[in-house]
């Protein structure tokens, strides 16, 4: 065959591909203070240093990661559930799925809106308490929204990772418990022991990705922070864009240095993962197969 | 007997789930509609269509933003799946050099945050003079839907193989026509998925949308967001419906379309 093929094939993700290499490196470039275009020529570390030691920085820091382990892990254990829930009740496919599905679809800005209906002072949850008789009025309902709590922001992260996770283990679950499930089933095991000493195991795989793809999204993503943030401490991807668009433009390295750390904080957490399961892989290759 | 008891929980959870993810979307359907909601009431007490009016009047310029909007995000999706589709064909297909910088290259975007590198690209995009265009917006989300395009694409192209298509040269066909009478079609499936996938991706984004666009390029959730922000409940959920109506009619007419291509085969 025609050996000039291949090359046609990758030209335009070359093209794009190269753009966002291009892009990335020079955000992290400016991050170490090398902007010509603004006379930033000399090469530091010293905004980095300074972001290492403001207390803005370090608050952001630990917001954004209180937001993304907490709803990463409450996600995970609700989200392996629900994907046991789908399989043991045989709803791996129909309207169940289409409904989880729809879930995954919703974008975050919809998602910060059902937050705000659902979780405010006014909102849908503090009318039922308040019928309930649990408050006496709007001002006995936590703040969840616009606080250092994040509640609001944690519980719409949670909303959609649920879902998320299910969906992205079901294939896998649904498959060993046709197999190897009903296998040890039929030798006598009990569903829960089968569950937890196989089905489950096996699983893992699977589950450990979910978990490691919404543990970086929501360390890096943007939109809900944004709309349900406190003031102050902002989560860090929103504090780098309030100095990207800083009315002097020689702020620009800080928002890149936060941007780098960001960065080096995703990769060490990608890092780790396929540390810990390239490990696993050498110890059983079992998943590989399905 | 445990057992029985373990899957009614099961089936107990499975609910609760459900009843949580709908609830919202109902809430914001009666916000919608609703005129006087006042505390504490679960329900609304009047309903009127003020909202969705509001929010389609002439001045808003929602109706011609969505229609730009759908457009744009039908470009970023066509446009994935073709990549996509083209991608993987070269990663599964053939043996070249650089193979393994090519899988790393659509992958890449997947590792970095969106908000990360949008601000990143931003700035070259501003010295070649993309930002603010609907071009700049169109390349940016295109490199966050690709990863997605390429992974669907790529599966599907591994279980097709090139056996088929390999028949069709020895039978005198030429390579554009065996790809497009044999290959094709098999992967429609794949393309679909990869369209629908791209579109909602890119018809959702906001920061991303905002940076690049500069806001000279509207698009529904841009226009969305502020009210969300305002925290009017109303028409920011006006806004949600207008959103998820258009999306659901844009998928059903790719699919007739797709349906009736491979039916007309």
């Amino acid at each position: 065959m025609n050996k000039k093929i291949p090359f046609i094939l990758i030209m335009p993700i070359v093209l794009l591909g190269v753009l966002f290499m291009y892009g990335v490196i020079n955000g992290i470039v400016q991050g170490f203070g090398y902007i010509p275009a603004f006379n930033l020529r000399h090469i530091t570390l010293d905004y980095y240093i300074e972001i290492l030691n403001s207390d803005t920085f370090l608050d952001s820091l630990k917001i954004s990661l209180q937001i993304s382990v907490t709803s990463s892990i409450i996600s995970v254990l609700l989200g392996t559930m629900l994907t046991a829930a789908l399989v043991y009740t045989g709803h791996t496919e129909g309207k169940v799925i289409q409904v989880i599905k729809l879930a995954i679809l919703i974008p975050h800005t919809i998602v910060a809106l059902f937050s705000i209906s659902m979780l405010s002072q006014n909102g849908l949850i503090a009318r039922l308490f308040y019928q309930l008789g649990l408050i006496n009025g709007q001002g006995d309902f936590p703040l969840l929204l616009y606080t250092k709590n994040n509640l609001g922001i944690i519980l719409g992260y949670i909303w959609k990772e649920v879902p998320f996770v299910a969906y992205f283990s079901l294939a896998l679950m649904s498959s060993i418990n046709n197999t190897l499930g009903e296998a040890s089933e039929n030798l006598g095991a009990s569903k829960l022991k089968t569950f937890f000493h196989i089905t489950l195991p096996l699983s893992m795989p699977a589950i450990r990705k979910a978990f490691l793809i919404i543990l970086t999204f929501s360390f890096g993503a943007y939109d809900l922070p944004f709309l349900l943030g406190a003031t102050v401490p902002k989560a860090l991807p929103v504090q780098s864009h309030i100095e990207y668009i800083h009315p002097d433009l020689r702020h620009r390295p800080y928002a890149m240095a936060i941007n780098g750390l960001i960065l080096i904080i995703t990769w060490t957490i990608a890092g780790i993962y396929y540390l810990i399961t390239k490990k696993k892989k050498i110890k059983g290759d079992i998943h590989e197969r399905y | 007997m445990k057992d029985i008891n373990s899957n009614k929980l099961l089936k107990l959870f499975l609910y609760l789930v459900l009843f949580a993810i709908l609830t919202p979307m109902i809430i914001l359907l009666l916000l919608a509609f609703a005129s006087r909601w006042p505390w504490p009431s679960l329900l609304p007490d009047t309903y009127s269509l003020r909202a969705i009016k509001e929010v389609l009047a002439p001045h808003t310029k929602v109706v011609s933003t969505l229609f730009s909007s759908i457009i744009l995000s039908l470009s970023v999706a066509i446009l994935s799946a073709i990549v996509g589709t083209m991608t993987a064909r070269a990663l599964v297909l053939y043996e070249f050099k650089g193979k393994g910088f090519i899988d790393f290259l659509g992958l890449a975007p997947n590792i970095v945050p969106g908000a990360i590198f949008a601000m990143g690209i931003h700035v070259v995009f501003i010295k070649i003079s993309l930002a603010d265009t609907v071009l700049g917006v169109i390349i940016v989300h295109l490199m966050y839907t690709l990863p997605y395009s390429i992974n669907i694409m790529r599966d599907l192209t591994k279980s097709i193989g090139d056996q088929m298509e390999m028949q069709a040269y020895v039978l005198g066909a030429s390579p554009l026509k065996a790809f497009m009478y044999i290959t094709l079609p098999l992967l429609t499936p794949g393309i679909m998925a990869s369209v629908s996938m791209a579109y909602i991706t890119s018809f959702s984004q906001y920061f991303i949308t905002l940076l690049i666009g500069g806001g000279k390029v509207k698009t529904i959730s841009l226009l969305m967001v502020p009210f969300i922000t305002k925290g009017d409940r109303n028409i920011g959920s006006a806004y949600a419906l207008v959103f998820a109506i258009s999306t659901l009619l844009v998928f059903i007419i790719i699919d007739k379309i797709i349906k009736k291509i491979t039916i007309s085969k």
